[in-house]
């Protein structure tokens, strides 16, 4: 996962979400709910296609994969680039 | 945990039709589950868990609008299956889905099953002659009592205490000199006590009355106390001009009712008392029914200090083995039946999933 901001890359291991590898790496962002429902993390995306794991965006919002939560989702290509 | 003292998985009546009107929730503890029952669309009943899946707050505390119930402290709006519907400025899809509870109103009250919902039959709510036929009046009320149900089965099981308890309105020297009989017909308690040759006491005295008969002749007086699961006791009741049969006398002969109660478990040691009267004679005459009304009222409120004093005691004396007299047979035998039922009721809980706040959860 690649944060557009800082041009920084960060490896998501297989048990984890986007935002728990954000925290350990000192990188800011607000949740709330942790789980996906409240839209609280909502995060756009600049390239790559999300592992949507939240039940806040639409079906359509998914398929589009213009944003992603991070609190729960992960990446199904090698590089998503967070605009962060 | 202890053995529970209620079964859950029957229905209770949870209140009187007009108790929960308008757009005004009613918040009430039944059987150990605080529920929140309020009119949905077209006036029907709904009945949730009472707690907002936002932050827990009470949603009986809200208001219903165009047949949600709104939270009254962030606006979340709740439908009657369990799920939110709405909030402002929020996705409400990945909200969990809250308890919702089966829930009837029928005889002009709304019963509710606060236990296993999938268990919930409408078919096994009791036919009630005196509330569908005209022939029948009925007046009543509720009362809260701190005290465990089966104390207040105890206590119609065994009218003995007339004499103590109401002794200016329904009690006589009679009643504690005439034998009681109490027998089992399946899940059903029938306690019953004659008298024959006696006065009528004045509650009944003046119910003659009001059925156009003499008052001061000698007359039979019946008490059939019956039980019947959960935790309702009808019992007829009544006095006849002696020498005509008694509980079988011709109606221009007697003045007979049937006093109706239904004991709904709110803890295990304080209940919703709903006690009424319904009556076949002048059943057109609000008055009448009126009156009766209040001197029960007033009679059944003797009660609740016996009551709430009595739970006081045993919950300081919990090893106490309390008496059982021939006089309490028909409360023990009653106490009998509800054991069974729980019994049974724990059997088939212990393999699947109780009590859980949600009922399924949608992440
Ligand atoms: S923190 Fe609620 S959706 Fe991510
Ligand atoms: S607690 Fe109910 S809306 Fe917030
Ligand atoms: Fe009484």
């Amino acid at each position: 996962m690649k944060i557009h901001s800082t041009g920084e890359v960060f490896e998501v291991g297989s048990d984890q979400s986007i935002f728990e590898v954000l925290e350990d790496n000192g990188v800011f962002l607000a949740v709330s709910c942790e789980s996906g429902v409240c839209g609280t993390c909502q995060t756009g995306v600049i390239s790559g296609v999300p592992d949507h794991r939240d039940v806040f965006l639409t079906d359509k919002e998914h398929a589009q994969g213009k944003f992603v939560m991070p609190c729960c989702s992960r990446s199904k290509s090698a590089i998503l680039e967070l605009d962060l | 945990m202890s053995q529970p003292t209620f079964p859950k998985n029957t229905w209770y009546v949870a209140a009187m039709s007009d108790e929960v009107a308008g757009s005004k929730p009613l918040g009430r503890k039944i059987c150990g589950e605080s529920i929140a029952f309020y009119r949905s669309h077209e006036n029907e009943i709904a009945a949730v868990l009472d707690f907002c899946p936002h932050r827990g707050a009470a949603l009986s505390l809200g208001y219903v609008e165009d047949g949600l119930l709104v939270c009254g402290y962030h606006g979340l709006k709740m439908g009657a299956d369990g799920k939110t519907k709405e909030m402002p400025l929020q996705r409400v899809k990945g909200f969990p889905c809250m308890k919702s509870y089966a829930v009837e109103e029928r005889y002009g009250f709304i019963w509710v099953w606060p236990g296993d919902q999938a268990q919930a039959d409408k078919s096994l709510i009791p036919h009630l002659e005196w509330a569908v036929n005209p022939e029948w009046a009925y007046g009543g009320g509720l009362y809260h009592i701190n005290c465990d149900y089966r104390l207040m089965v105890d206590n119609l099981m065994d009218l003995t205490h007339e004499t103590y308890v109401h002794a200016s309105s329904i009690g006589q020297k009679e009643i504690d000199e005439s034998p009681v009989s109490t027998q089992v017909e399946g899940d059903k308690v029938i306690t019953s006590r004659f008298m024959e040759n006696i006065m009528a006491p004045p509650f009944w005295q003046a119910a003659l009355r009001g059925n156009g008969l003499a008052d001061d002749v000698l007359v039979d007086r019946w008490q059939i106390c019956r039980f019947s699961p959960p935790s309702h006791v009808m019992i007829d009741v009544g006095v006849a001009h002696a020498g005509h049969g008694g509980f079988d006398a011709p109606a221009d002969k007697k003045a007979s009712s049937t006093v109706v109660d239904f004991i709904t478990p709110e803890t295990e040691t304080s209940i919703w008392y709903f006690w009424g009267m319904a009556r076949n004679f002048k059943p057109e005459d609000q008055a009448l029914t009126d009156t009766i009304r209040d001197g029960q009222g007033k009679i059944f409120a003797e009660d609740l200090e016996v009551l709430e004093r009595q739970q006081e005691n045993l919950l300081a004396f919990p090893d106490y083995n309390l008496l059982k007299l021939d006089i309490d047979a028909g409360g023990v035998q009653s106490r009998r039946v509800i054991d069974r039922i729980i019994a049974k009721e724990q059997v088939k809980s212990s393999t699947i999933q109780t009590d859980a706040p949600l009922q399924t959860v949608s992440f």
